[in-house]
């Protein structure tokens, strides 16, 4: 377990979730190269300031948490822009070659999130790289952000893209994200009022601490959590299927980097709240309970609905949670233990006990973007239970944007910053995007679409069905109607490049001969 | 493995096509082009003739190998129009109506197959399919095997009952009684031509007035 990867090689957005590490202002903006020696000459003086994935230690040889960090990744466009020879160029797979926009049918990105919707800075040509600043506090995002604007005025031939729509209808040359705020308290909310990126996957190598294994790897015959294969989010490495994932030549262009996907998703506010609201009405259980069923977890504080399925229960649930968590803070450590062992099953869990979805429905979010084992048709029908859902596995990435208005509705700017990882753009984001989200089959659900980010329209048959126990006499609940609650606003393909290649590419070195 | 799975056929037919020329064009060609041309779903001949599940029809140039030089393996020596289709009941019936509602299209298709000339009626038709036919190996039917026509009325009454559902949530016992009366009666479960899905149809039908909320 374990194995050692050169986590001072691997750029640390790919290991590292910045938001769980204190990280919860974020600024996003895009270049543009207008020569390749211009592009490269500023490229080889950001290098130094990227961050990479060994682990933060306040004491030791590894290095302390700094006050801010920064990464950057390229379109197919960018690599271009550099120089790369043809051959290395060739060697991309197809769906990154094609970029995000060029996939809008696979997506669902249609209607209201179609391509001609999106904001400026997707329109036309020009985005070659993706820069990202994650900063303690919004101070050393700014600070950073200036010595990069420092750099890029310097060398020239390289600019900011401008063009993302702000409040009131502003434009802004970058994207500012942050984590939501409840009484000046960060919060890992988003904008409708759950509790996010709690189920990220644990691989191999990946530096994190063992403990997070459970509920995050894949699961072994006997049933016990094992870390998922290098190769599933690095390149270079083999993956769940014993190979080496797609990549260009040379070796070193693409070892230790691998692929992100960046899509700024809209949240409609008014629209989810009003629909919430008015289907409560009809629903037997707490509003809270309904919300819960669209996502699969409490939106207060993320517990899966197979641990709460009820109002009951989760009252219950959270009654042994304070109790726990006053015990603990008062010194109790058998208390604190307990609570660490409940804790640890918001993400320790699997649907086993749960086939025909009478706690957490079939079609709830998180059983849809993380199947956990539950596509097994029958015991024993694959190598492993989780044999089909290894290969797609997504690493989150990324925070909240907008909001913080005394008023917020559709029409205001608020929603996720969404980025996800891994080494193959099609078979892990594309596949969960446009056959899990966005359709059904594989959950005999038909074509019933995820209530949140589905691309669904508003009329009768766009559905959710929250079922219940076959024989306890209660009737599924079905949500119809389920408007777009979520709009994709832009986005691309990236390649995040580990640091050797960086440096290649910054040298103008890579040969793929 | 044979060609039926339960009360469903799986049939498999290579007819050679003439080595020869019309117009300067090779007569695989001009069949590939006949094939390629004709409507699909609902306008398709084959949801006029009754039973299809599923029809292919293809041009087949020749057999590959996966490895080494092939100039010295075994060749075809001609090129075959594949026909497939999976269809509902024996095969004699499934012909005859497949060149009573589509006789047109039969004879332009297989115009420049072999032998194809001396098909001048069903029964010939009949025949000379059975001749090209091969045995069908791993057939596998995805759907049930009733008629098509029974599982056409099934899937509208799926729809229609999905529908039903979500339409009448929460009504009192004696209201959704009411509602299911007049939910049966107007799907008319009896009858298997209508109300149904058309052979072909390849979206939900548009059963509901209201489906904007």
């Amino acid at each position: 377990m374990n194995r050692p990867l050169d986590l001072d090689d691997i750029q640390g957005n790919i290991c590292k979730g910045y938001g769980r590490y204190g990280f919860p202002k974020a600024r996003y903006f895009f270049l543009q190269f207008h020569t390749p020696d211009q592009g490269r000459r500023c490229l080889h003086q950001l290098i130094p300031l990227i961050t990479n994935a060994e682990p933060w230690a306040a004491d030791g040889d590894s290095p302390l948490k700094p006050d801010v960090t920064t990464n950057i990744a390229f379109t197919y466009a960018g690599l271009e822009a550099l120089g790369l020879p043809q051959r290395s160029l060739n060697g991309f797979p197809g769906e990154f070659r094609m970029g995000m926009k060029s996939r809008a049918d696979i997506l669902g990105d249609n209607g209201p999130s179609a391509p001609e919707h999106w904001d400026p800075v997707w329109q036309g040509e020009g985005i070659h790289a993706w820069v990202s600043i994650n900063g303690r506090d919004m101070d050393a995002v700014e600070t950073r952000f200036s010595v990069i604007r420092g750099i890029i005025s310097d060398t020239g031939g390289v600019s900011i893209r401008p063009g993302h729509r702000g409040a009131d209808n502003t434009l802004l040359p970058w994207q500012d994200a942050s984590a939501v705020y409840e009484n000046g308290k960060v919060t890992p909310k988003e904008h409708f009022g759950y509790v996010d990126g709690i189920g990220n996957p644990y691989f191999e190598g990946c530096g994190n601490d063992p403990s997070r294994l459970p509920g995050r790897g894949k699961l072994n015959k006997e049933g016990q959590w094992q870390p998922l294969a290098t190769g599933e989010f690095i390149l270079g490495h083999v993956d769940e299927a014993q190979e080496y994932p797609l990549a260009p030549e040379p070796h070193l262009l693409a070892h230790n980097g691998t692929f992100m996907v960046y899509r700024k998703l809209h949240e409609n506010v008014t629209t989810f709240h009003h629909y919430v609201d008015s289907v409560a009405q009809d629903f037997d259980g707490s509003r809270e309970l309904l919300m819960a069923k669209f996502s699969g977890r409490w939106p207060d504080n993320g517990a899966p609905l197979t641990l709460a399925p009820d109002d009951e229960a989760k009252a219950a649930l959270d009654q042994q949670l304070a109790s726990l968590t006053e015990k603990a803070d008062k010194g109790d450590a058998c208390a604190a233990a307990q609570l660490k062992a409940l804790k640890d099953q918001w993400i320790d869990f699997t649907y086993a006990d749960d086939k025909h979805g009478s706690r957490c429905p079939i079609g709830a979010h998180i059983r849809r973007a993380n199947t956990r084992a539950s596509l097994e048709t029958q015991k024993g029908a694959f190598n492993t239970p989780s044999a089909l859902d290894d290969r797609r596995r997504l690493l989150r990435r990324g925070l909240p944007y907008g909001g913080g208005q005394k008023e917020a509705s559709d029409a205001t700017e608020q929603g996720i910053i969404f980025m996800c990882l891994g080494a193959s753009i099609e078979r892990q984001f594309e596949f969960i995007q446009q056959q899990w989200i966005n359709y059904s089959n594989d959950f005999h659900l038909g074509n019933d679409k995820d209530v949140l980010i589905g691309s669904n329209n508003g009329r009768l048959t766009d559905k959710h069905i929250i079922q219940t126990q076959p024989k306890s006499g209660k009737a599924p609940f079905f949500c119809s109607h389920l408007p777009r609650m979520v709009e994709t606003r832009g986005g691309d393909y990236f390649f995040i490049p580990s640091i050797t290649a960086l440096n290649m590419i910054a040298q103008g070195i890579i040969d793929p001969t | 493995m044979a060609n039926t799975f339960g009360n469903s056929y799986g049939l498999t037919t290579l007819c050679p096509i003439i080595n020869g020329r019309h117009n300067n064009t090779a007569l695989d060609k001009i069949t590939r082009r006949r094939i390629q041309l004709l409507k699909e779903n609902s306008a398709s001949p084959f949801a006029r003739i009754p039973n299809t599940y599923f029809a292919r029809l293809f041009i087949l140039n020749d057999v590959f190998f996966e490895q080494g030089n092939d100039v010295a393996r075994d060749h075809l020596k001609s090129k075959y129009l594949v026909f497939t289709s999976n269809f509902h009941g024996d095969l004699d019936t499934y012909l005859s109506g497949m060149w009573q509602h589509a006789e047109a299209e039969i004879r332009h298709i297989w115009q420049h197959a072999v032998a194809f000339n001396n098909v001048q009626n069903e029964k010939d038709f009949i025949a000379y399919i059975k001749k090209c036919q091969l045995t069908t190996s791993l057939f596998f039917n995805g759907s049930t095997d009733d008629t098509l026509q029974d599982q056409l009325k099934s899937l509208y009454i799926k729809q229609a009952f999905t529908e039903f559902a979500l339409t009448h949530q929460g009504k009192t016992a004696a209201q959704l009684r009411a509602a299911f009366n007049q939910f049966i009666r107007q799907v008319d479960i009896h009858n298997p031509v209508s109300p149904a899905w058309s052979p072909g149809q390849e979206t939900l039908s548009d059963l509901n007035p209201l489906q904007q909320r």
